[in-house]
């Protein structure tokens, strides 16, 4: 990688950190329009991390050093996630083969770490909340590998900056790989609202606990515990805008582009494209009930699954 | 070659040594136990050490009337691997087992020193295992480890639990022996003496038929001994029964001899026909899923880690298939990336599952239950117990900086780079999202096991009287973690240990691992050590944050409740619940209804919808024999006269020419 390369990964990495808050945002005010309501500005979530850092924290009398430690785990591994993915579209921070492993495995980590820290609390609530998010979690991540092993067939390398780099998109264009593409982005545009936890499969604007899965696990987490949640859950959000629109990119069979500044411009308009779709998603689907999310997420395995079955012939 | 047998040697002489020095002055066989066995692991450890490093095999004939011929024994990269993990588990599980017995003796048991005594048979028996290069040498040590296993097994014989555990366990290994011995027998009809070399040599004259009977053969007899999936009934009952240092040293090691006796055939074999190395992957991946899966719905701790060593073992035969079909393919590549998941994670496998093992057996002798609803909130009262047990999870899970990553990343690895093939072979990249599916239900059961036993309030007084056990006992433990803790930071070092064993098994002469396996595990590292970094550097700026406010300390928010009991806490089938219901009837689970009450039961479709009826039938049919056995001498005397009648008629008519 030559420096200005790197230059711009890291560039890149520094766009993720500061303006993946606005996909939440962007989401909610899409969600405001589409309904005809006043709705909050696009910068609330930013707004909301600098209340919660500002804040005090409670802790339950019940927890332990895990409690604490959670968050810092959940945002530490997202971050790391993020240096794997090539989020300017060529080549990533840290690059392997086999770099897609690593990618879920610190997601894994972090939910690991946030889910004991639910069952830390003894709430009957937050271990509903972990039991859910675990077991959707299970069930997106052969998804997210089927996914991830298609577009290295097309890539012909199992790393990140390959099948999301140049690479799947010149194969992709000349091989006849654009239907397989197509079928990835719309497999991994599911799996990520999964992953995310948005609707269909959560709902973070409900206000029952009975209801919520991710939201109900970070119940007890408050001041700069909870803030450091919410950032990390935003720059998941972001992580999978810039998968997703490099495999369009890819299946559109457009070359990428060569100059930094369009890379980090493309990044911005993943993030907006992000929480517009998912505005528009919120708007128009209402939440799946809990039984269905499994179908739900098989079904998006499966296209993924087509897809695969289709480059591999 | 020596300095091996005299590690074994002194092994076997702290055994002797603590059933000598017993009764009234146990505390002092207990440190001639401990001593003498850890000098015998270290020495014996130094040889197979030395053989790695050096690269140069040892070998020792011994000449003489000996039944079977010369008897050979010898180390090789293979053995020596094993060897390693063999001796390194097993000398931190007899440290924390003989505080264990300690313990035991206190409460009035007496018969401390057999256990101590077979454990020291057991582990040089194992290691006497892997370095026999003669079939009877390799089938004698073969059954001293069966059998000291069941007399561990039934250690608490007083529990009819225990001894029905121990009943099912002597069948399977019978079992798993009989195949074996039909293995040999028909291999070395090939072949002009019992010594493993000579079965090498006469390899490639077997007969397709004789190659297809050794290999299946081969699948059955290790495979019982291995426990994957349907051969594992034995399995969970006889590590539950066990008593904790001895299932983790079953878990960890012995179920491993398996996997040595698979490696060692496809050495010997010089490599195996594709259909063996699908049959593998498949066996694998049904291993792997409904090992987790069934694991998901136990609520004994104990049975629910042996499902997981269910589990693991379908990884490591995902990774063996791998490379199988890589040799058969001829795609070196392949190959050695599948040898390397596989050899690799079952050194992981060993010292994470002993770990999480012995955190269960502390946590049984703090709290006297298995029962993991019956506990709760152990991580303040037993905080160095749950700092190891925590550690084993997360490396069993395989997420980074732990080792049971770098093994599954391995295997990943090799099934897509077989997926890249233009062959049938790369119909193996359908693993992937298996082994994605095997990783994420691993992850929800230990959120489940962590949290249910460890996080929240204690359920009974079981849990909330429970007293950490004291600090030395768990320090083999906390080496095991740290064993895992490094091997997951720097896995060059693991890479490394396996490398000449995979170049061997791929059959690639001097070739090095490919670059991408070499530059990836440096940055492993680095993704390690930034993981780690990062955290710190969170952790810190959080502190810095909170110091401006003290923390308040306020009962858990219970959506206005003030009175929560822990009754009311997720209990540990709660937690499984929804992912067993959506795998419906295959994730066995029984449920039970009253007006008033749910209850789930556990169910193992093998042991209970096979073994157990095929078991009753020919039991009723040997029945129905019952009748000729009547105890009185006229009849047998009538049998005798009957028997030599149709001998007499059968001379007299039938062997006319």
């Amino acid at each position: 990688m030559t420096d200005s390369q790197s230059g711009v990964s890291f560039t890149a990495l520094a766009v993720l950190l500061i303006a993946a808050p606005i996909i939440p945002g962007v989401a909610s005010r899409t969600k405001a329009i589409l309904t005809g309501r006043q709705g909050s500005p696009v910068w609330q979530l930013y707004a909301d991390l600098w209340k919660l850092a500002q804040r005090g924290t409670v802790l339950s009398t019940r927890t332990t050093w895990i409690f604490q430690l959670a968050p810092v785990v959940l945002l530490a591994t997202t971050i790391v996630a993020a240096a794997l993915v090539p989020l300017d579209g060529r080549v990533s921070i840290v690059r392997f083969a086999g770099d897609a492993v690593a990618f879920a495995g610190v997601l894994g980590l972090g939910r690991f770490a946030l889910s004991l820290a639910a069952l830390d609390t003894g709430s009957s609530l937050e271990g509903m909340g972990a039991s859910r998010e675990v077991t959707f979690a299970s069930l997106a991540e052969p998804g997210l590998f089927v996914a991830f092993a298609t577009l290295g067939v097309i890539a012909h390398d199992f790393s990140l900056s390959a099948m999301l780099g140049d690479a799947a998109g010149r194969v992709g264009a000349s091989g006849g790989a654009g239907p397989s593409l197509v079928m990835v982005a719309l497999s991994v545009f599911a799996l990520s609202l999964a992953e995310c936890s948005r609707v269909p499969v959560d709902d973070p604007s409900t206000h029952l606990e009975l209801t919520m899965v991710h939201e109900v696990m970070v119940l007890d987490h408050s001041g700069p515990d909870l803030a450091m949640i919410l950032y990390a859950g935003a720059l998941k959000l972001g992580l999978f805008s810039a998968i997703l629109m490099n495999v369009l990119v890819a299946a559109s069979g457009q070359g990428k582009w060569s100059f930094g500044g369009a890379a980090i411009a493309a990044l911005v308009a993943s993030f907006v494209g992000m929480g517009v779709s998912i505005g528009v998603v919120e708007s128009i689907v209402a939440r799946l009930r809990q039984p269905k999310v499994p179908l739900y997420l098989a079904g998006g395995s499966a296209l993924a699954l087509f897809g695969l079955i289709l480059v591999l012939r | 070659m020596n300095v091996f047998l005299a590690g074994l040697g002194l092994i076997l002489a702290a055994g002797i040594g603590a059933a000598l020095v017993r009764g009234t002055r146990a505390r002092a066989g207990d440190a001639v136990y401990q001593i003498l066995l850890i000098i015998g692991c270290i020495t014996a450890g130094a040889a197979a050490g030395r053989v790695l490093a050096l690269g140069a095999p040892l070998s020792l004939t011994i000449h003489g009337a000996m039944p079977g011929g010369d008897w050979v024994l010898g180390i090789d990269s293979l053995s020596a691997v094993f060897l390693l993990a063999i001796l390194g588990v097993g000398a931190a599980c007899a440290v924390f087992g003989t505080h264990d017995l300690a313990a035991e003796r206190a409460r009035g048991r007496r018969a401390t020193w057999f256990t101590q005594l077979s454990f020291a048979t057991l582990l040089a028996a194992i290691a006497l295992v892997v370095a026999a290069r003669t079939v009877v040498v390799f089938l004698g040590a073969w059954e001293v480890m069966a059998i000291s296993s069941y007399v561990l097994i039934v250690a608490h014989h007083e529990e009819e639990n225990v001894r029905r555990s121990g009943l099912i366990y002597l069948v399977a290994t019978h079992t798993a022996t009989l195949a074996l011995f039909a293995m040999f027998a028909t291999w070395d009809a090939a072949a002009s003496s019992w010594s493993f070399d000579a079965l090498a040599a006469a390899a490639p004259s077997l007969g397709p038929g004789a190659t297809i009977a050794v290999l299946l053969l081969a699948l059955v007899g290790f495979g019982f001994k291995a426990g994957f999936v349907p051969l594992h009934f034995w399995l969970p009952p006889a590590h539950a029964a066990a008593p904790s240092h001895v299932s983790a040293l079953m878990s960890g090691i012995v179920i491993k001899t398996g996997i040595y006796g698979l490696l060692r055939v496809l050495l010997l074999l010089g490599g195996a026909p594709a259909w063996w190395g699908w049959l593998v992957l498949g066996l694998g991946v049904s291993s792997g899923v409904l090992g987790v899966l069934w694991a998901l719905a136990q609520h004994d701790i104990k049975r629910l880690l042996a499902y997981h060593s269910v589990e693991n073992i379908g990884i490591i035969l995902m990774g063996i298939g791998v490379g199988a079909l890589g040799v058969s393919y001829h795609a070196p590549v392949i190959a050695m990336l599948g040898f390397a998941g596989g050899l690799l994670h079952t050194v992981n496998h060993a010292l994470f599952k002993s770990l999480l093992f012995l955190g269960s057996g502390a946590v049984y002798r703090a709290t006297g239950t298995r029962n993991m609803e019956e506990l709760g909130g152990l991580a303040r009262r037993m905080p160095l117990t749950w700092l190891g047990f925590v550690i084993g999870a997360a490396a069993i899970i395989g997420v980074p900086p732990f080792n049971g990553f770098v093994s599954e990343w391995l295997v990943y690895q090799g099934l897509f780079s077989a997926g890249q093939t233009s062959e049938v072979s790369r119909l193996a990249i359908l693993g992937i999202p298996a082994l994605a599916l095997i990783s994420g239900l691993a992850l929800a059961c230990f959120t489940k096991v962590a949290g249910v036993v460890f996080l929240g309030t204690a359920r009974t007084a079981h849990a909330s009287d429970a007293i950490e056990i004291p600090r030395g006992n768990y320090l083999p433990a906390l080496a095991l973690a740290a064993a895992c803790v490094t091997l997951g930071a720097m896995p060059a070092l693991g890479i490394g240990l396996v490398s000449a064993t995979v170049r061997e098994l791929a059959g690639v002469g001097n070739v090095g691992l490919p670059a991408p396996v070499i530059s990836g595990a440096s940055m492993i590292s680095l993704v390690a050590l930034s993981t780690l970094a990062l955290s710190t550097l969170l952790w810190l700026t959080r502190r810095a944050l909170g110091r401006r406010w003290t923390a308040r300390r306020e009962p858990t928010w219970a959506c206005a409740y003030d009175a929560p009991t822990p009754r009311m806490q997720y209990t540990s089938s709660s937690f499984a619940a929804p992912l067993l219901s959506i795998f419906g009837p295959l994730s066995g689970v029984r449920v039970e209804r009253s007006t008033t009450a749910m209850r789930t039961h556990a169910s193992d479709a093998v042991l209970d919808g096979v073994a157990l009826p095929l078991w009753r039938r020919v039991h009723r049919a040997a029945l129905r024999l019952r009748g000729l056995q009547q105890g009185r001498l006229h009849l047998y005397l009538l049998y005798v006269m009957a028997a030599l009648l149709v001998l007499l008629g059968y001379l007299a008519f039938g062997s006319r020419p």
